[in-house]
């Protein structure tokens, strides 16, 4: 990188002056002038090393140095002057370009980073340095290059594999590689003490591994202690598995000491903000996230959360109370529900989302025997960008919904530009964690919780069947499942494009399994190791009497004979498929009806984007074959078809058929995935009303009129005359006032209004 | 609100057009270069001749589509209203289909040779009808709100220049605000230019939000008096209310007047009540409105719908 061409970066980073964190050092080439200001830095003794490096950037005839003390002391900006100046008196030093490298790192500017990293690999092709800063922005990403750059550096360079033995200590310890970790910093102690560098990080990243091992209180983090007193990342580091794993109550709590000891420990407040937020303690997480953002002022995440938090102003919450047992209706406890739902929409979905988080409360905790302590807080964004913050920081997580223990956020059906988004089967999905968090104290790993969520969703959610996407059957026919005891693997550390919905998939069908083969009370007793900190191969051998290669091989023969048809039909339906959409491209729908139903014949379940079960209603309708367009779409429906223009097009058939019970039913689904057009609120409320159903239908006519329809009279007198219908004769009167108020001569409103006041 | 209201108290004392005034209607679908487009201009335009027809005589009615929707069509059309049509009456003008505009001169994409904006506003001067509606429903229609601006003329564009220069979907929004009661905000049966204007923006909004997609059009309203004039009658309306037949039902008339402008003065105070005694005054005002409303109708009956 030339100093032109990182002109941009550079503004940057200019204005910026903030008080560094401690930094550990590795480079066995940094000059040692340096070095003696860092020891001192290491063993806590802040104003001996900032003195140290402040006596360096008066005296130092060396501009590489002065870099690097002005970062020492945190002063970005003079740092960067003097890398510009540095390399262009040292054009060819791979070191200073690093060096530069990583300080743009430090301030996420990545690919600013990653241009200097390959800038100095070009001057010499086995840097390691150079190397490892790629290994860190890389393992930043959470990609796979992460693990190979570090052992490019291992072979190539050992004597200066210190930092790369650390990066793949963090990667184990992120896939729940236990032993591999330890061996990694067991290799990474050595050289430390070899080569006289600090172990602090190492001493924190081997009391993280003690914390997955479940020793809380490790001896390391006394030792950490001992070297410096003011080393945060003693706690702060272990924070960072605490909340990779979803504990972000242990998490907030280490984060606490962290910058209780290390108060400019930025990144910690950034974390303990994050935190905080994930536990909805908003008024506790603001002051951290603020302070956070003084001292790292480039960090996107973190304006794009203090953001967040000051958009929570267009939001509107909702407390609805808890409610005891009801042995009378067999209702489960509920802990109670918050909904934060955005002020624009909050009229509209309010009552069909308490009522899906009721119902899922309900099921859970009856099916898998854990009552919920807290009440459920449950948000709803209608821009993705906002719900795309408040997931921030979670490695390989879904882009639909997320779920912090009691705290589920999700795209509402407006953050969504597809318009299948089936908002329901989200939250039914998510609803599930809530429970499998809670009931394991968040130590259930993450393939269980998703095979458990995906599981409920076939099973109990609101669409009907199970739904593999054809990529993932295509996976499976490459036998790209994993063994169940490294499932984890594949959410977090995927290796191919694909592989974190195949996991999902995997992990549905492993709980589907293992209900049908060892009953429902084995998830509730798998639930129960997890509980009591056991591994994946331990639960399963413990809850179902098997070994996890006996588990496996007994999967795959589940697998076999569930989807065995269907992936060997794959090619031939595919192929089908695409002469269904020539016929329909033609509009020949005399052709399409038949390569349709052949379509459909070889793979029934397919009713995702360009199922062959809407082309076939489609032409049944254009041949005026309307009751067949009909039954095509109810089998469609059946395996959980949600396209809302389908479903309503289903609806209105039904209900012109005189067959009203079946439309009101398909009207309900339709609300699961396109709950904000008004045309279904007005459609179905009117045919609750016909179905003397006026209090329900209240509730569409509600929801209409919070839509701002343009017929805005009309959406008043529909509401006033169904109050009038459930003798709430006031509330009749209050509508038809606003609806007369806007067309006072609008004779059917007059006539009620007269009827309503006499 | 406020304006939906006034525009409401507007046409519900306005509607009466003068005793012999006539409503002409001269809808052209221009050229859709492709099949699905000529297929969707044609639909557009017998839905607006359908409204029309049923707003006024058939014979007051000229549909120009397909290959009769020539320059020379036009022209005579249009010349034809010279004559025809006289200061008292009201003109309605729709255009369907593509339009262009180079940076200076709007053109009216027809087989055969294209109409020039220019052209078009001098036939449009030329017809003696005082109150005219236009509306250019075509691609790059903004271009021409500043140049066909003139006394008594409403003008509805469907972009809001001559740089949107996508095919439109406002033609068909408009229809359907003609067609549909939903437009009809005061409920009186008939659809104001403002109502169907009002109707047919949003949807365009709402499609181009359904779909995901940047919105490439963004209709415009200018001049005239779009809140009095009336476009099109719903079918289940009936015919327009009769005129007053008796001095009984004169003064009933009246009395409704006076109501009206009560009720749109207590409206114009509600920020200075509170809801209750708002709503009170509005029950009590509304209530009488309704039994005079009831008299005129029983007075005379509207024709059976």
């Amino acid at each position: 990188m030339t100093w032109r061409a990182c002109f941009g970066a550079v503004a940057a980073l200019a204005g910026a002056t903030a008080a560094q964190a401690l930094t550990i050092e590795y480079s066995l080439d940094r000059p040692e002038a340096l070095v003696a200001c860092d020891r001192q830095s290491y063993r806590g003794a802040r104003a001996e090393a900032a003195a140290c490096y402040r006596s360096l950037l008066a005296q130092s005839t060396d501009n590489r140095i002065k870099a690097d003390a002005a970062r020492a002391v945190g002063d970005v900006r003079g740092a960067n002057a003097f890398f510009q100046t540095a390399i262009n008196e040292h054009p060819d030093d791979p070191a200073l370009r690093t060096r530069w490298g990583e300080l743009f790192f430090a301030t996420h500017q990545n690919n600013e980073a990653i241009k200097l990293f390959q800038e100095a690999l070009k001057l010499d092709p086995k840097y390691a340095p150079a190397k490892i800063g790629l290994a860190k922005v890389a393992a930043g990403r959470f990609e796979d290059k992460t693990v190979e750059w570090a052992k490019q550096v291992i072979d190539e360079s050992p004597d200066q594999a210190l930092e790369a033995h650390l990066i793949l200590a963090r990667a184990a310890l992120e896939d729940g590689s236990l032993e591999a970790a330890d061996d990694a910093l067991d290799e990474a102690l050595e050289l430390a003490e070899e080569q006289e560098r600090s172990p602090l990080e190492i001493y924190a990243l081997k009391a993280s591994l003690d914390l997955l091992r479940g020793t809380t209180a490790s001896r390391w983090t006394d030792r950490a202690l001992q070297l410096n007193p003011g080393y945060g990342n003693a706690y702060a580091i272990p924070a960072h598995f605490y909340v990779i794993t979803r504990r972000y109550r242990e998490a907030i709590e280490l984060l606490q000491k962290a910058v209780q000891i290390e108060p400019d420990l930025y990144d910690a407040h950034a974390e303990l903000g994050i935190n905080l937020l994930r536990e909805n303690k908003l008024d506790e997480a603001r002051p951290h996230l603020e302070l956070a953002y003084r001292g790292d002022p480039f960090s996107a995440p973190l304006v794009n959360t203090l953001r967040l938090i000051d958009s929570f102003d267009n939001f509107v919450v909702t407390q609805h109370p808890p409610k005891p047992a009801d042995p009378g209706s067999g209702a489960a406890p509920n802990p109670g529900v918050i909904l934060r739902l955005h002020k624009d929409e909050a009229k509209v979905l309010e009552p069909y989302v308490l009522e899906l988080v009721n119902n899922t409360i309900d099921t859970y905790t009856k099916r898998y025997g854990f009552t919920l302590e807290q009440p459920v807080i449950v948000e709803l964004y209608p821009d993705h960008d906002d719900f795309a913050v408040r997931i921030a920081g979670l490695p390989g997580i879904g882009l639909l919904g997320v779920t912090f223990g009691y705290v589920v956020a999700m795209d509402s059906p407006t953050g969504r530009a597809d318009a299948s988004f089936h908002w329901g089967t989200t939250l039914w999905h998510e609803m599930a964690h809530v429970f499998t968090l809670e009931a394991t104290n968040h130590l259930v790993p993450r393939w269980f919780s998703e095979g458990v969520s995906v599981y409920e969703e076939w099973s109990t959610g609101p669409l009907p069947g199970r739904h593999i996407p054809v990529t993932v059957l295509a996976a499976i026919k490459e036998d790209k499942f994993l063994p169940v005891a490294e499932l984890d693997r594949g959410f977090i550390r995927p290796t191919y494009e694909a592989q974190v919905i195949v996991s999902y998939m995997q992990a549905g069908l492993i709980c589907e399994y293992i209900a049908g083969r060892f009953g429902q009370k084995a998830l509730e007793r798998m639930l129960g190791e997890f509980r009591n900190g056991k591994g994946t191969a331990e639960a399963i051998q413990s809850a179902l009497g098997i070994s996890p290669s006996e588990f496996d091989e007994h999967f795959a023969g589940y697998v076999e004979q569930q989807l065995g048809a269907v992936l060997e039909q794959l090619e031939p339906w595919q192929q089908k498929q695409a002469e269904l959409h020539e016929a329909v491209e033609k509009e020949d729908w005399r052709a399409a009806v038949p390569k349709a139903a052949e379509a459909i014949a070889l793979f029934p379940d397919y009713v995702d984007e360009g199922s062959p079960y809407i082309a076939k209603a489609r032409a049944h309708r254009e041949l005026g074959e309307t009751s067949l367009a009909t039954s095509t779409l109810l089998e469609y429906r059946s395996r959980g078809g949600h396209d809302p223009d389908a479903l309503m097009a289903l609806a209105r058939s039904l209900r012109d058929a005189q067959r009203a019970d079946e439309a009101l039913d398909v009207f309900e689904d339709v609300l699961m995935v396109a709950p904000l057009r008004a045309e279904v609120h007005r459609e179905y409320g009117d045919l609750l009303v016909a179905a003397n159903r006026p209090r329900d239908a209240l509730v569409e006519y509600r929801a209409l009129l919070a839509m701002d329809p343009q017929d805005l009279a009309e959406a008043h007198y529909r509401l006033a005359k169904t109050y009038v219908a459930v003798d709430d004769k006031a509330k009749g009167r209050e509508h038809l006032l606003y609806a007369l108020e806007i067309a006072p001569h609008y004779r059917e409103a007059q006539q009620l209004l007269l009827e309503v006041v006499r | 609100m406020t304006v939906r209201l006034i525009a409401a108290m507007l046409a519900a004392l306005g509607a009466a057009a003068p005793a012999h005034a006539e409503l002409y209607y001269l809808i052209v679908a221009g050229l859709g270069g492709e099949p699905t487009y000529e297929e969707q201009f044609a639909k557009d335009a017998a839905a607006l001749a359908d409204v029309a027809r049923r707003t006024t005589a058939s014979s007051r009615v000229m549909l120009l589509q397909g290959e009769g929707a020539t320059r020379e069509a036009v022209v005579t059309s249009l010349e034809s209203l010279r004559t025809r049509a006289k200061p008292a009456d009201s003109l309605v003008v729709m255009l369907v289909g593509h339009g262009s505009y180079d940076g200076e001169a709007y053109k009216l994409n027809l087989p055969g040779p294209d109409i020039d904006g220019d052209e078009l506003a001098k036939l449009l001067a030329a017809v003696p009808a005082r109150s005219q509606l236009v509306v250019n429903a075509t691609s790059a229609s903004g271009a021409i709100l500043e140049k066909w601006a003139a006394e008594g003329r409403t003008l509805i564009t469907a972009t809001r220049s001559g740089f949107e220069r996508n095919a439109t979907r406002f033609a068909q929004h408009f229809a359907a605000a003609l067609a549909e009661g939903s437009a009809d905000i005061n409920k009186n049966g008939s659809i104001t230019a403002q109502e169907a204007f009002d109707y047919a923006s949003r949807s365009v909004a709402d499609s181009f939000e359904k779909d995901g997609a940047l919105a490439t059009e963004h209709p415009q309203i200018a001049g005239g008096a779009p809140t009095r004039f009336i476009v099109a009658r719903l079918a289940s309306a009936g015919p327009a209310e009769p005129a007053v037949s008796s001095p009984a039902v004169a003064a009933l008339v009246s009395e409704r007047d006076k109501i009206d402008a009560q009720i749109e003065d207590l409206r114009a105070r509600r920020e200075s009540m509170s809801n209750d005694a708002y709503l009170a005054e509005l029950q009590r005002l509304l209530v009488q409105l309704a039994e005079v409303q009831g008299k005129i109708d029983a007075a005379q009956p509207r024709a059976p719908q």
